[in-house]
């Protein structure tokens, strides 16, 4: 059975040729292959060339403030000047929402706000529409989007990160959610300004199925996942950041004590993959990558296990904090242990290094949290794997109505507005004297703002990556400076860039390499298991899989750059 | 149905005419069927009717809610896509028939068998170590004279039950996790902390002691209700005869219980692939499906995260089928030590 996209029959019509399979069943041909029709949906592939060309918004740049700090490898653009607060400029003249009500659903990391507070209602009527937030963990999202979707309960607008799109969520992507080209194609989306802003690169990871559906948070393609730790314990007690995988174990051992409640890290799973230089889980489509002319998946790699290996030695030696032994389906918010100090280092959202300290600022001043650079697993400059320029989208039902829609764009073309606006300041800080204060024209943000600002309203849409902390101008810099020096060192997959949907009958293939990872480190499983999972995997149709993206990489070339 | 519940005589055809069906009594129409000729259908729908338009409401509920769904399965001989569209029942003829695949694949599916092992082993650790302990609290809370200490005592037991698994489980955590009070306790004392919540060796124990904490106190409700139904004046009888507390205990209280006892041991073991699926899946991360995946986390897992529903069906098609096996096995066993079990031939 070829993989063919063009040609096959697609799902509706393969119904009529169940009679055909059921012979075949009988007939004792292999069932997979009898019900391999299912492959050629319209479903599956990529859009590219002169079909996503047609699909893609319109690009007008729309600066208002220039950066200090310019994108550099990747980066995001920085800036860490003060800024006017009394002369922000307004991007949205007039409010574009029509007052309707938008219910959304979308992860969330950390404990979210009661549904009524100061930020929902101020951005509600900046917007003009009535948005009824419906807050899920952003750790288990995974497991309630599947059923969400299935329902006929669908949310009016859905945020879906790329790392949840695993089994037939991609195909209830394409199945359930609106096609926003007739509003956003070409010239359509100078409507909205803000969202003409976006980088043509986003909106290019937004086509699913031959349709412009997401509405992208644009990303740098830097790790979005950093290796935070406590610089201000690491002075203190004289620890140099490590420059090694040894270095890193020596230090670890060096910190931890249990007995007085402290233990170097969390699960450092994420680290070791970046150390060993093993390609980039975030996607499966970012998991492939040509070597010597030949396709090879992630699991497939020695570097794969080596970092396995590597990290189970660190639950081993006791130095992981016990929470993290737990799993993720019950682990608390690491927020508040890390600020108690019982454990020095983690991997969190680059976001975390701002927040956590904005959070901290006022009740611990002490605190004081920074990424560490990543490290070659010897000592070297490491191997880095890009992510996608878009990994986070909002998707609008397909029953919405056009007047929903549009009341969408409205909200997200003033999520989407450019630092130095109004509009973002609303977005990313809340409402003035209630979320921040203002002191020597430096926002701070209050208790309030701590728990009321944070997610939501900046997971639909956003403008080019873009770090702006006025509160924390060197947290801003050390953001943008750790994303240009760990650019520098970062490579892109064959597939960067491009909005791949697996085959069907492929989509579960991979679903237990996460769950076999975490058994291994945690020393329940052995390295053979996962010898053994990859092997099974090969015959079970990772091979088969393999020549699909092969077929992929020669209709499209590989990704530029 | 045995015969002596037959109306024999005019009379007793008559009495048992007044029977009002719903006291769960025998008698009546069943009775009737055997001797046609007694009382048609007709002429028993005619004397029912006002009983039979009573339950109506209560049969559709069933229809409607417990037997339609049932045809759902149907997605068991599909690979079932439900995002084709926003009715389920459209989405089931728009997807692909796979005959038996799913089946197959189940059969060859090395951590589908793994999870009825952890299922079973968890049902028999449940079996041993937990089934017993609602009668001996029973027991106790029975022996206990008092009304003011047994109403206390009695609240204390059942409080747990109306706590969520999600509450249970952080106060283990609390309790016994790696950094829980006891771990930390023992650290300053300079032993090593536990790591009970989190090894997958102990697991079902550990599953098992949180059910006792949890549900034990409850479980004790029906037993006390049979205990009740006791006659003193047995008990008044044994102690003539010289029976001891241990002796009547043994002669009269416990024979007393039971059927009730059969009669729970048989619901169990019809429930015996069930085995706490919120408690379970909470901790499912903390030591890995190796040891945590039981047959309701699997179906949740391929089903529910995976979206792999017609193989997650399939699965659970395969459950029911040997949860029907169990009882039916659990039933005769009833039988054979004289009890009535949950129904009778």
């Amino acid at each position: 059975m070829t993989p063919n996209a063009a040609s096959g029959p697609s799902r509706r019509s393969f119904l009529a040729s169940t009679a055909v399979a059921t012979a075949a069943v009988a007939g004792g041909v292999p069932l997979l292959s009898a019900c391999g029709g299912s492959d050629g949906g319209s479903r599956d592939g990529t859009t590219s060339g002169k079909d996503a060309q047609k699909l893609l918004p319109a690009y007008v740049a729309a600066s208002v403030v220039t950066p200090d700090i310019p994108s550099k490898n990747g980066s995001a653009v920085g800036f860490t000047s003060k800024l006017d607060l009394a002369d922000l400029k307004t991007s949205v003249p007039k409010k574009l929402g029509k007052g309707g009500e938008v219910t959304i659903m979308s992860p969330f990391w950390g404990s979210p706000p009661k549904e009524d507070n100061a930020y929902y209602k101020a951005m509600n009527d900046l917007v003009g529409v009535d948005v009824v937030w419906q807050n899920q963990d952003g750790n288990t999202y995974d497991q309630k989007l599947g059923a969400v979707l299935a329902s006929s309960e669908v949310p009016d607008v859905v945020v879906v990160p790329g790392w949840n799109m695993t089994g037939k969520i991609p195909s209830a992507i394409i199945g359930k959610f609106a096609d926003l080209g007739p509003y956003l194609s070409g010239d359509a989306v100078k409507e909205y300004p803000n969202l003409a802003a976006i980088p043509t690169d986003a909106w290019r990871r937004s086509i699913f199925g031959g349709k412009l559906l997401g509405l992208p948070m644009p990303s740098s393609y830097v790790s979005g996942i950093v290796p935070l730790y406590r610089q201000d314990i690491f002075e203190k007690e004289g620890y140099e950041v490590p420059r090694s995988c040894d270095e890193f174990m020596a230090l670890a051992k060096d910190a931890t004590n249990a007995r007085a409640k402290r233990w170097a890290c969390l699960d450092m799973k994420w680290t070791a993959f970046n150390a060993f230089g093993v390609l980039s889980g975030n996607e499966k489509s970012l998991g492939w990558n040509q070597v010597d002319g030949k396709l090879v998946y992630r699991a497939e790699t020695d570097e794969y296990l080596e970092a396995l290996e590597w990290t189970r030695k660190l639950f081993a030696a006791g130095v992981v904090h016990p929470d993290a032994k737990l799993g993720k389906s019950n682990a608390a918010d690491p927020g508040p242990k890390f600020a108690a100090g019982e454990f020095l280092v983690y991997n969190q959202d680059i976001s975390q290094w701002w927040s956590r300290t904005a959070e901290q600022a006022t009740q611990n001043p002490e605190f004081k949290i920074w990424g560490m650079d990543f490290f070659g697993h010897d000592g070297g400059a490491p191997t880095l794997w890009a992510q996608n320029p878009a990994s986070i989208f909002a998707f609008v039902n397909k029953k919405a109505s056009k007047s929903v829609i549009r009341d969408v764009l409205a909200l997200a073309n003033v999520t989407a507005a450019p630092y130095g606006t109004k509009e973002y300041m609303a977005t990313n800080y809340g409402v003035e004297g209630t979320h921040y204060t203002v002191k020597d024209g430096v926002p701070t943000k209050t208790d309030q703002g701590n728990i009321d600002v944070m997610n939501a309203y900046v997971m639909v849409a956003s403008p080019a990556a873009t770090i702006a902390h006025p509160d924390f101008p060197e947290v801003a810099k050390g953001q943008v400076e750790w994303q240009q020096r760990t650019g520098a060192v970062t490579k892109k997959p064959t597939f960067y860039g491009m909005q791949i949907v697996e085959p069907a009958r492929y989509t579960n293939l991979s679903n237990d390499f996460e769950q076999l990872e975490d058994d291994i480190v945690r020393g329940r499983k052995k390295i053979g298991d996962m010898q053994q999972a990859v092997s099974d995997w090969k015959s079970k149709g990772g091979d088969k899989l393999r020549d699909w993206y092969q077929k992929i990489l020669d209709e499209n070339g590989p990704a530029a750059g | 149905m045995s015969h002596s519940t037959v109306p024999r005589t005019r009379a007793e055809a008559d009495a048992t005419k007044k029977t009002p069906v719903a006291s769960g009594d025998a008698t009546g129409p069943r009775g009737g069927r055997r001797r046609p000729g007694k009382l048609s259908l007709r002429l028993r729908f005619r004397r029912d009717r006002v009983l039979l338009l009573m339950t109506l409401p209560a049969v559709l509920l069933v229809l409607l809610f417990n037997y339609v769904p049932i045809l759902g399965n149907v997605v068991a001989f599909q690979e079932y896509d439900p995002y084709l569209s926003d009715n389920g029942v459209v989405s089931i003829l728009h997807s692909p028939w796979v005959g038996l695949e799913n089946f197959q694949r189940i059969f060859e599916d090395s951590a589908f068998w793994n999870s009825v092992r952890n299922t079973l082993v968890l049902f028999v650790l449940q079996l041993l170590l937990y089934f017993p302990i609602p009668i001996a609290l029973a027991l106790l809370i029975n022996s206990v004279v008092r009304p003011r200490v047994r109403a206390i005592s009695q609240a204390i037991l059942y409080l747990p039950h109306f706590f969520s698994w999600v509450l249970v489980i952080a106060v283990f955590q609390q309790l016994l996790g790696g950094a829980g009070l006891l771990s930390q306790l023992l650290r300053d004392h300079g032993y090593d902390g536990l790591s009970v919540m989190t090894d997958p060796d102990t697991f079902k124990f550990l599953v098992t002691a949180q059910s006792v904490w949890k549900d034990a106190g409850w479980g004790i409700i029906v037993f006390l209700a049979a205990l009740a139904s006791v006659s003193p004046d047995l008990y008044e009888a044994a102690a003539m005869d010289g029976a001891n507390r241990w002796r009547r205990m043994w002669h009269v209280t416990l024979p007393a219980l039971r059927p009730v006892i059969a009669l729970l041991l048989v619901l169990r073991v019809g429930d015996a692939l069930t085995v706490g699926f919120e408690q379970i899946l909470l901790q499912r991360d903390a030591v890995g499906p190796g040891a945590a995946e039981v047959l309701d986390t699997f179906v949740w897992w391929n089903g529910v995260r995976n979206q792999d529903f017609g193989y997650a069906a399939a699965a659970g098609l395969v459950k029911g089928v040997i949860s029907l096996g169990l009882v039916l096995v659990a039933n005769k066993v009833a039988h054979l030590m004289g009890e009535q079990g949950v129904y009778k031939k």
